[in-house]
């Protein structure tokens, strides 16, 4: 999150100012605000004004959550090598962009997230606008590795790959969160290893082989 | 080995992934050895060659998955050809060649880390893919105003296990080495300070400049320019050197008088170092010398430096001395400061160590005792595999609880069996120069 710009261009930035203002209140006191009516007098603003904007803290996370996104698209979209890189490398270059995104926020997420407290239940609700946004980002990849014939198609299974690499980005995100690496090493090597297994998993492979050979037995006997 | 290299399928980093690795394999070596005597029932004429394949392909394979410190030791053990049984030789000098390479988005995300740029915006050209694999890092060809360069990069995290590694290896060593436990710790200590040193990129580009520099002099040696501002902690770019590695060289058929030319440079690089510099790259393997067109050698990878020092070097070096082998008094004052052998040793002990060693020496010291010595004569080196294989099988060295030899003399003595072996490759013949104070 930049430091908002923002305070004079009003009203159209009024969504950024909340997110500012909820980001650095969590930094500066290590918690989210008591309540909307509090956090809303800090910044100035009527309640019901908050309202228009957020229904609740949670749609603030949820928020913080999806521009993380957004900047690591951008940023990785910037990246002139991206384009020509395979699925397997796309993936792998948005969890390195990803992390680093996570790095300039990290104090903010470890007051949230640091510990054990709250990181199972944050899955549904307050990451849900990422979670859409990275399924519509990581069926494309998939769907580019199935015609670049680096993922195999195979009935049923391939439909949750989707939801699989959901999962391996909430893992980096944990593993992130206890890394006390130095400049956070460990995860990196943690992201090449799993996006490899992953991909290999997904690629064809002996078990392929394996099915298609039983059923040919299966049909023929 | 000899196939294509396989992308990094993965890096087991964390302790118990690595240990795992490592039991799966010692699983392995332990099927092996069953396998090997159910054969044996059957066919009694079996030797022990076939087990020793086995287990040598099982523990490389485990070692070279894991990279890093533990590749490493894989290259030393490979390096000191007299201790280790012919068949983990020869799949161990592989080991020294390729390891499979890291994923382009990482090498860019080390590259943003520390300039800031991807490798695209700093170079004219960039390799995608790796063309070489060093043990801790990985090789890519660039190309910056018509120049071509080679760009060394690291891999996240290895300076970090470098001594959960060793500490992994051991139960290996101890196993491999026929050496016991307090032997191997006299030593672990010396590996793990020129690992983590090996680590140090930055360190490696200062004492790069500063060796290749003093060795400028040097007739036939060729030494890349290095770029400290495309440098970092985990970054080196030099200049490419054109060639080939000593193996393909040889094939190319070169005349004795060409080889001899080449093992005379890499004498004397190595002489000017230890007798005047005081420090040597100590890291003598075949994939860090390149033989250009021209006939000159070129020299990478200054990555493992031993400093030596000064009582060391009086000590180690005065046993060269021919005669010096006659005057027993000043023999056992060196075997003392040398630490072979010790005032825990008993009056038996004293005299068996100080036979072997001094057998050792004046078979070692060969080269040094005429002024031209022929490394193509094989029986030479046949002598010493044997003397080494006669040493080890011996229970009275087998059953001494002590640790022989100075931990300088570790890297030292790698580095001359090193040059030896990479003489004997060349089958050059070498005037065997000498320090002043020695002859």
């Amino acid at each position: 999150m930049e430091k908002a710009p923002a305070k004079k261009t009003a009203k159209v930035d009024q969504k950024t100012k909340i997110i500012t203002g909820y980001v650095e209140y969590v930094l500066e006191h290590g918690k989210q605000p008591a309540s909307v009516f509090k956090f809303a007098k800090e910044l100035k603003m009527k309640e019901e004004e908050f309202y228009t904007y957020f229904t609740s803290f949670e749609s603030i996370k949820s928020a913080v959550w999806a521009k993380l996104f957004d900047d690591t698209i951008e940023n990785l979209e910037s990246q002139e090598v991206y384009k020509e890189y395979s699925a397997r490398e796309k993936f792998l270059g948005f969890l390195f962009t990803l992390v680093e995104e996570l790095k300039k926020n990290r104090s903010y997420l470890l007051s949230l997230y640091g510990g054990n407290k709250g990181i199972k239940n944050i899955l549904p609700t307050e990451a849900k606008t990422f979670r859409h946004k990275f399924k519509d980002f990581a069926n494309e990849i998939i769907l580019e590795g199935k015609e670049t014939e680096e993922i195999a198609s195979r009935p049923i299974i391939s439909d949750r790959y989707d939801e699989a690499l959901w999962l391996q980005v909430w893992f980096v995100f944990q593993f992130w969160i206890k890394d006390s690496s130095p400049s956070f090493e460990k995860t990196d090597a943690a992201i090449e290893k799993s996006v490899n297994l992953a991909f290999d998993l997904m690629g064809k492979s002996a078990i392929d082989s394996f099915i298609d050979f039983a059923k040919f037995l299966y049909q023929n006997k | 080995m000899e196939s294509k290299v396989k992308e990094q399928q993965s890096i087991p980093t964390s302790k118990v992934q690595r240990a795992a690795k490592f039991i799966s394999t010692g699983a392995k070596v332990g099927s092996n050895y069953m396998k090997h005597y159910a054969k044996k029932v059957v066919n009694p004429s079996m030797t022990k060659e076939e087990l020793h394949t086995n287990n040598a392909t099982d523990i490389y394979n485990s070692l070279s998955e894991l990279k890093g410190s533990a590749l490493k030791v894989a290259q030393m053990m490979s390096m000191d050809k007299n201790i280790l049984p012919r068949a983990y030789q020869d799949k161990f000098t592989m080991a020294q060649y390729s390891a499979p390479p890291l994923s382009y988005p990482l090498v860019v995300k080390t590259f943003q880390k520390y300039f800031g740029k991807s490798p695209e915006q700093i170079y004219d050209t960039f390799t995608r893919s790796a063309v070489n694999a060093a043990s801790i890092g990985q090789v890519h060809q660039a190309i910056q105003n018509g120049k071509k360069l080679a760009v060394k990069i690291q891999y996240p995290g290895v300076a970090d296990s470098v001594s959960s590694d060793l500490k992994l290896v051991r139960p290996f060593a101890l196993r491999l080495l026929n050496m016991n436990e307090k032997e191997l710790d006299h030593y672990m200590a010396e590996v793990e300070e020129k690992l983590l040193e090996e680590t140090d990129y930055v360190l490696e580009v200062q004492r790069s400049k500063e060796i290749s520099s003093a060795c400028s002099h040097i007739e036939d040696l060729v030494f890349p320019t290095y770029y400290e501002n495309l440098s970092s902690d985990r970054i080196i770019t030099m200049d490419w050197i054109e060639g080939k590695h000593i193996k393909e060289w040889l094939e190319t058929n070169p005349t004795q008088e060409q080889k001899n030319r080449i093992g005379q440079a890499l004498w004397d690089f190595y002489h000017h170092q230890v007798h005047n510099l005081m420090q040597v790259h100590a890291d003598p393997h075949p994939g860090n010398f390149i033989i250009q067109n021209n006939d000159k050698l070129g020299i990478i990878d200054f990555g493992c430096v031993k400093v030596i020092p000064e009582d060391f070097y009086k000590g180690y070096f005065s046993l060269i001395k021919r005669e010096l082998l006659i005057n027993e008094d000043e023999l056992n004052e060196i075997f003392y400061g040398l630490e072979f052998i010790s005032d825990k040793d008993t009056a038996e002990e004293k005299v068996y160590f100080k036979n072997i060693f001094k057998d050792m020496i004046s078979l070692l010291g060969k080269p040094f005792h005429v002024e031209t010595f022929d490394f193509a004569d094989n029986s030479y080196f046949e002598q010493i595999f044997q003397l080494g294989d006669r040493i080890s099988n011996d229970k009275m060295f087998r059953k001494s609880r002590q640790a022989r030899g100075s931990r300088h003399g570790l890297y030292i003595n790698r580095t001359y069996f090193g040059i030896y072996n990479l003489l004997n490759q060349l089958e050059a013949n070498i005037v065997t120069t000498k320090p002043e104070w020695l002859k």
